[in-house]
């Protein structure tokens, strides 16, 4: 059962990184347009492996939470001596005999093990990402057919696909760390696809950079973290040291079941891992930390998701990064790869319970990004940034959720990370089939009724807009309730100066927003008078069966699974398959019960699903019924001022402009004209010296055979006159 | 003869003979110096060391030593050899320029130094091409198309 579970734990990474060395080596000459083979079957094949994982995982926790983990081998070994003349490898405040016990002098003071886990959490990171990515993949064959770097792409995909499945797999935060650099590599490689596009390699540029902000604050956090706990896995591990004979370096072995670590049998030293058994076995599991270290753990850990999954400050990149192929924005920029910050988050729930001020901020930010991106979304024009600003709104409600610190918020959460990636991926696939018939048009305003000539489009992406609206029984529904039904829940709990109530409002407004302007993109698109840009050319029909096949079976998703897994009670049940995670363990801790979890609350139900019918409503009266109101509204929000700063987004990008980006190019500038002018000349002053000096003596050599006898006599006068003097 | 007189006529036959190898050598280091003719270089370098030979057997003979005079005659014997390599040399360097100036041979200088140039040149003797009488034309002259026939086929 095991070894069954390390080979599917193995499989999942190994296909796509298989396929991206074969594409990258043999897809320019050899495969050419066949390049889609290896990466699609390798993506299914991953997929095949993880819902095979996913079940396998349910069978092993039979009896309560489990994580299995796969030690590949040792990537980095340094023994303590070394390290313990540098640091002093932290001890606890308490410090009472327990603290030695962290870094026995046997033990090396820093290794770090490729270690892959399984658990709940993982299992279903996994089964989502390379679901999404197959589907992907086989509308990219469409898509990006008689594209020039159709190998290149289709490699980019497959090591993206790598990364992000060892991202979600690894058991350490600084394997999680390279993966997580990983992922953004591949972001950029991908935003920059197109990189003769001036538009395009900026965006790339700008996505690495801001993300790089986040990712900072994310390895200070990880510093932290090594600092305080001495460690940086997340699992509890006895290492076993067997000296060396003759010469021979002492090997380590390491032990990682908890069966193992509790064997009497074996000596050896027990580490206890960030997320391992030990801790989370007790009462209170950071009970030996100080809270303002956790706290700033917290928040520097949050930095870096904030970068990662485009929340306030730093969502700056996401909307650009839709210069990208829209495969690419289905797959990365919707449904995969900005859930990293969620999934770190998720994974760190045990921190982030300790520090209910990091909880109420993430909550805060996540309401607030919701808002905020979601009425830029209002005027924009371009429809895959619509959908970016949407994401970035959605994401600011996993945020939420996960802020709420309880078991249902984070559950709501990652529920509706699922569901989102279904409904996202496919409205992102749905506006990539537009603007392939539209021949490259993404403007809303250039296009419209198109139902007709796109059927299948026209359905699916329907279906994906109900979804994202959250009307009952799309999945949107059932995730976004949860989530409301979390923080209101979480509001009630709380009585003294609540935040929670206030964010559960903005909630509730943030969901009647995505439902206005969701569909003031679904009826400028497709319904009213058919207008056909003269881009589009003969282009202007239903897309290949390529692109409309995962489509088709994407608006399923996202018309069952929010259903399905509501009635299952995978995700929300307290004993549902999700709570398995040993992570999540702690909120069932006494403190954190509430009523009764998982179930339909009626009332918020009834309010999400009455505001988002009525920003439904609305959209509707403005852009089918009576465009003449929409222009007067437009007009009067204009005089206001309102309408220009949503449509210029706040004009964030001007603000960063001006008080980041132009002093430091002006800095720049400045140290530039330094190195040129005063570091340069003081290193030419250097060399100008002794050619001097040799342009002085260099007169003597004339070549003159008489004038070196004559030196050559006045330096023996000299030296005998030196003698006799 | 007091042995003081023997010493003190011992020390003024050393410091005449001294003085004239210094002389010698003196006289040899100027034209060195002075001459740029090959040869002329050649027999002032041979007057300096005769110069310190000179010395060398005067030096030897006032401490009774005949060190002195052998060395001297091995000198000779090597400057025998010596002279026929140097003349040698400047057979074959007087065959590459047509010349026995010294000056002429400055390669070994540093690249971007100008060459050593006289600031005084001898007047070159100008030939002026010589004036002959001017006969008035005589006679008749050939035709022309026939002449250049009869060039041709003497060609």
């Amino acid at each position: 059962m095991h070894s069954y579970i390390s080979n599917l734990l193995i499989l999942i990474p190994a296909l796509p990184l298989l396929a991206a060395a074969v594409v990258a080596v043999f897809g320019k000459r050899v495969l050419r347009e066949q390049s889609h083979w290896p990466v699609v079957l390798a993506l299914a094949g991953s997929c095949a492996a993880s819902v095979l994982l996913v079940f396998a995982v349910q069978r092993a926790q039979q009896d309560g939470p489990h994580e299995h983990l796969v030690k590949l081998w040792t990537w980095a070994t340094v023994d303590a001596p070394v390290l313990s003349t540098q640091y002093s490898v932290p001890s606890t405040p308490t410090s009472d005999g327990e603290a030695e016990s962290k870094a026995p002098a046997d033990t090396p003071a820093f290794r770090m093990d490729i270690v892959l886990r399984a658990d709940s959490l993982t299992a279903i990171m996994l089964a989502m990402v390379t679901f999404v990515s197959t589907l992907v993949a086989i509308y990219a064959k469409g898509y990006m057919h008689g594209d020039s770097g159709y190998w290149r792409f289709f490699a980019y995909v497959a090591l993206f696909v790598f990364s992000m499945t060892m991202l979600v797999s690894v058991s350490n935060f600084v394997l999680l760390y390279v993966f997580w650099e990983a992922v953004g590599l591949c972001s950029y490689l991908l935003i920059g696809f197109w990189f003769e596009k001036p538009a395009a390699s900026a965006a790339g540029l700008k996505a690495f950079l801001v993300t790089r902000v986040g990712d900072f604050g994310f390895a200070l956090g990880v510093f932290l973290l090594w600092t305080t706990f001495g460690t940086l896995d997340f699992h509890d591990s006895k290492v076993q040291t067997i000296p060396g004979t003759h010469g021979r370096a002492a090997t380590s072995v390491v032990y990682l079941a908890p069966q193992e670590i509790n064997d009497e049998n074996i000596s050896g030293t027990v580490q206890h891992g960030i997320f391992g058994d030990w801790r989370l076995a007790q009462k209170s599991p950071y009970g030996d930390i100080p809270d303002a270290t956790i706290l700033a753990v917290c928040l520097l850990l949050f930095m870096g998701a904030c970068g990662k999954s485009a929340q306030f400050p730093l969502h700056v990149w996401l909307p650009d990064a839709m210069e990208g192929p829209t495969p690419v924005s289905a797959l990365i920029h919707a449904a995969t790869m900005v859930t990293a910050g969620v999934y770190l988050v998720a994974r760190c729930t045990p921190l982030f319970a300790a520090a209910p001020d990091a909880r109420e901020t993430v909550a805060t930010i996540g309401c607030f990004t919701a808002l905020f991106a979601a009425l830029i979304a209002l005027t924009q024009t371009d429809l895959k940034r619509i959908l970016a600003y949407s994401t970035v709104s959605q994401l600011g409600y996993m945020f939420l959720a996960l802020g709420t610190g309880s078991q249902p918020g984070v559950t709501a959460g990652m529920f509706h990370l699922f569901t989102h990636a279904f409904f996202k991926a496919l409205l992102f696939l749905g506006a990539g089939s537009v603007m392939h018939a539209m021949g490259g048009v993404i403007d809303i305003r250039q296009f419209g009724g198109l139902r007709r000539k796109m059927p299948i489009t026209h359905w699916t992406f329907l279906f994906g807009c109900l979804a994202l609206s959250g009307i009952f029984p799309f999945a949107g529904f059932w995730s976004k309730d949860a989530i409301l039904a979390a923080v209101a829940e979480k509001a009630a709990a709380v009585h003294t100066s609540s935040i929670y109530e206030y964010l559960y409002y903005g909630g509730t407004f943030a969901a009647f927003l995505t439902a206005f302007y969701t569909f003031r993109a679904y009826f400028l698109t497709f319904q009213g008078e058919e207008r056909i840009p003269k881009e589009a050319g003969h282009h202007a029909h239903e897309s290949p069966p390529a692109m409309t096949g995962p489509l088709v079976i994407l608006a399923i998703g996202a018309l069952a699974v929010g259903a399905y897994f509501q009635w299952t009670g995978d995700f929300l049940n307290p004993n549902g398959f999700l709570m398995q995670t040993p992570v999540l363990t702690a909120l069932k801790a006494p403190g954190a019960e509430g009523a009764e979890h998982g179930s339909l609350h009626l009332t918020v139900a009834l309010i999400s699903t009455a505001v988002a019918l009525a920003g439904i409503g609305l959209a509707w009266l403005f852009y089918l019924a009576r465009p003449d109101l929409a222009e007067s509204v437009t007009k009067s929000a204009k005089s206001l001022g309102l309408y220009g700063l949503s449509h210029g987004k706040f004009f964030i990008d001007e603000i960063y402009a001006a008080l980041i980006v132009r002093p430091l190019e002006a800095f720049a500038g400045l140290l530039a004209w330094a190195d040129r002018h005063l570091i340069d000349t003081l290193v030419n002053l250097v060399g100008a010296f002794p050619r001097a000096l040799g342009a002085m003596l260099r007169p003597l050599q004339g070549g003159l055979v008489q004038f070196y006898a004559l030196v050559m006599a006045l330096g023996v006068l000299a030296l005998v006159g030196a003698l006799l003097w | 003869m007091s042995p003081e007189q023997v010493l003190h006529d011992q020390l003024a036959a050393l410091q005449s003979f001294l003085a004239v190898g210094a002389v010698l050598f003196g006289v040899g280091l100027i034209g060195f110096l002075s001459r740029r003719n090959m040869i002329v270089m050649f027999l002032s370098a041979e007057m300096m060391l005769q110069g310190v030979s000179l010395s060398l057997v005067a030096w030897g003979r006032y401490r009774h030593d005949l060190g002195g005079q052998m060395l001297v005659i091995f000198i000779i014997a090597v400057a025998a050899c010596e002279a026929a390599i140097a003349l040698a040399l400047v057979l074959m360097l007087f065959e590459r320029k047509g010349n026995l100036d010294i000056a002429k041979w400055q390669e070994l200088r540093e690249s971007n130094q100008p060459p050593f140039e006289e600031e005084w040149q001898p007047p070159e003797d100008k030939e002026e091409p010589p004036q002959w009488p001017h006969l008035p034309p005589a006679g008749v002259l050939p035709e022309s198309v026939s002449q250049k026939e009869f060039y041709r086929r003497k060609v």
